[in-house]
């Protein structure tokens, strides 16, 4: 179950990170042809990058908080499992120690 | 696809990524300052022959600069009765005014406009004058509409 879902939150971090890469790029480009060919005007730009930054700013920031919140329940597990491994392997051990010194 | 190819690719669009996105704010900023900002600043309008003897045209003086590139497309005045009870039309210019005035500088301009035929019994008014301008910024043009309230109109009787 983690397994799967800690591969879903990197093919996601993969997909912010392409996203990051191209959407300023694609916008500008697209922006800029679109204003010189006089098919919109420079307010229309402002407006749809405006709402598009705001829009990405509240998915990231939504996605970043039950990422983190997930991987915090992850971590938290993991370390209690390290705690009990741990205490399991000390008690074995000293099992161990009175198995060879009774014989 | 090679491991060193695929890392320069992947370097490249972050920077190119990285300046778009310098480019998008430093654009929406310098826009949102120029839609924002008013036409005329430390702008002052007075009419400087009141009260309008018989006759005579109404003559405005203006002192105030501009911040960016703006030409007038229309300008107009209404000259509202003291007393709120009727309202009076100022659009014929009997002298016209300095049109595109360089950015920057403060510079005083002047214009007559006529006094309307309808305004016989004379009287005080308060003035409002309306400008209406398209201004051009780096690689932006809007369109801009100031007004400027208040001005004392004296007018004796026609």
């Amino acid at each position: 179950m983690d397994v799967e879902r800690n591969q879903k939150i990197a093919q996601q971090v993969e997909r912010w990170d392409l996203y990051a890469r191209l959407t300023p790029t694609i916008f500008l480009v697209g922006s800029m042809f679109l204003i010189v060919f006089k098919i919109i005007d420079f307010e229309t730009a402002f407006y749809v990058g405006l709402v598009g930054f705001a829009f990405t700013a509240v998915v990231w920031w939504w996605w970043a908080i039950f990422t983190i919140k997930y991987l915090v329940t992850v971590l938290n597990r993991t370390s209690k499992n390290l705690q009990d491994t741990a205490i399991e392997i000390t008690q074995i051990s000293t099992e161990i120690e009175k198995i060879k010194d009774d014989n | 696809m090679t491991t060193n190819t695929y890392g320069l690719i992947k370097a490249a669009t972050n920077v190119i990524s990285g300046f778009s996105m310098i480019a998008i704010i430093v654009l929406g900023v310098a826009y949102m300052s120029f839609s924002n900002a008013f036409v005329f600043q430390d702008v002052k309008i007075e009419i400087v022959n009141n009260p309008v003897e018989n006759s005579r045209d109404i003559e405005f003086m203006m002192i105030g600069y501009k911040k960016h590139e703006c030409n007038s497309t229309r300008v107009y005045g209404v000259a509202y009765a003291e007393d709120g009870t009727h309202s009076h039309d100022l659009n014929l210019f009997t002298k016209q005014y300095t049109r595109n005035t360089r950015p920057g500088e403060e510079m005083p301009n002047q214009w007559s406009m006529k006094v309307p035929q309808d305004m016989i019994s004379g009287g005080v008014y308060r003035v409002s004058m309306t400008g209406d301008f398209v201004c051009n910024y780096l690689i932006f043009q809007t369109e801009k509409s100031q007004t400027y309230d208040n001005i004392l109109l004296e007018v004796e009787p026609r």
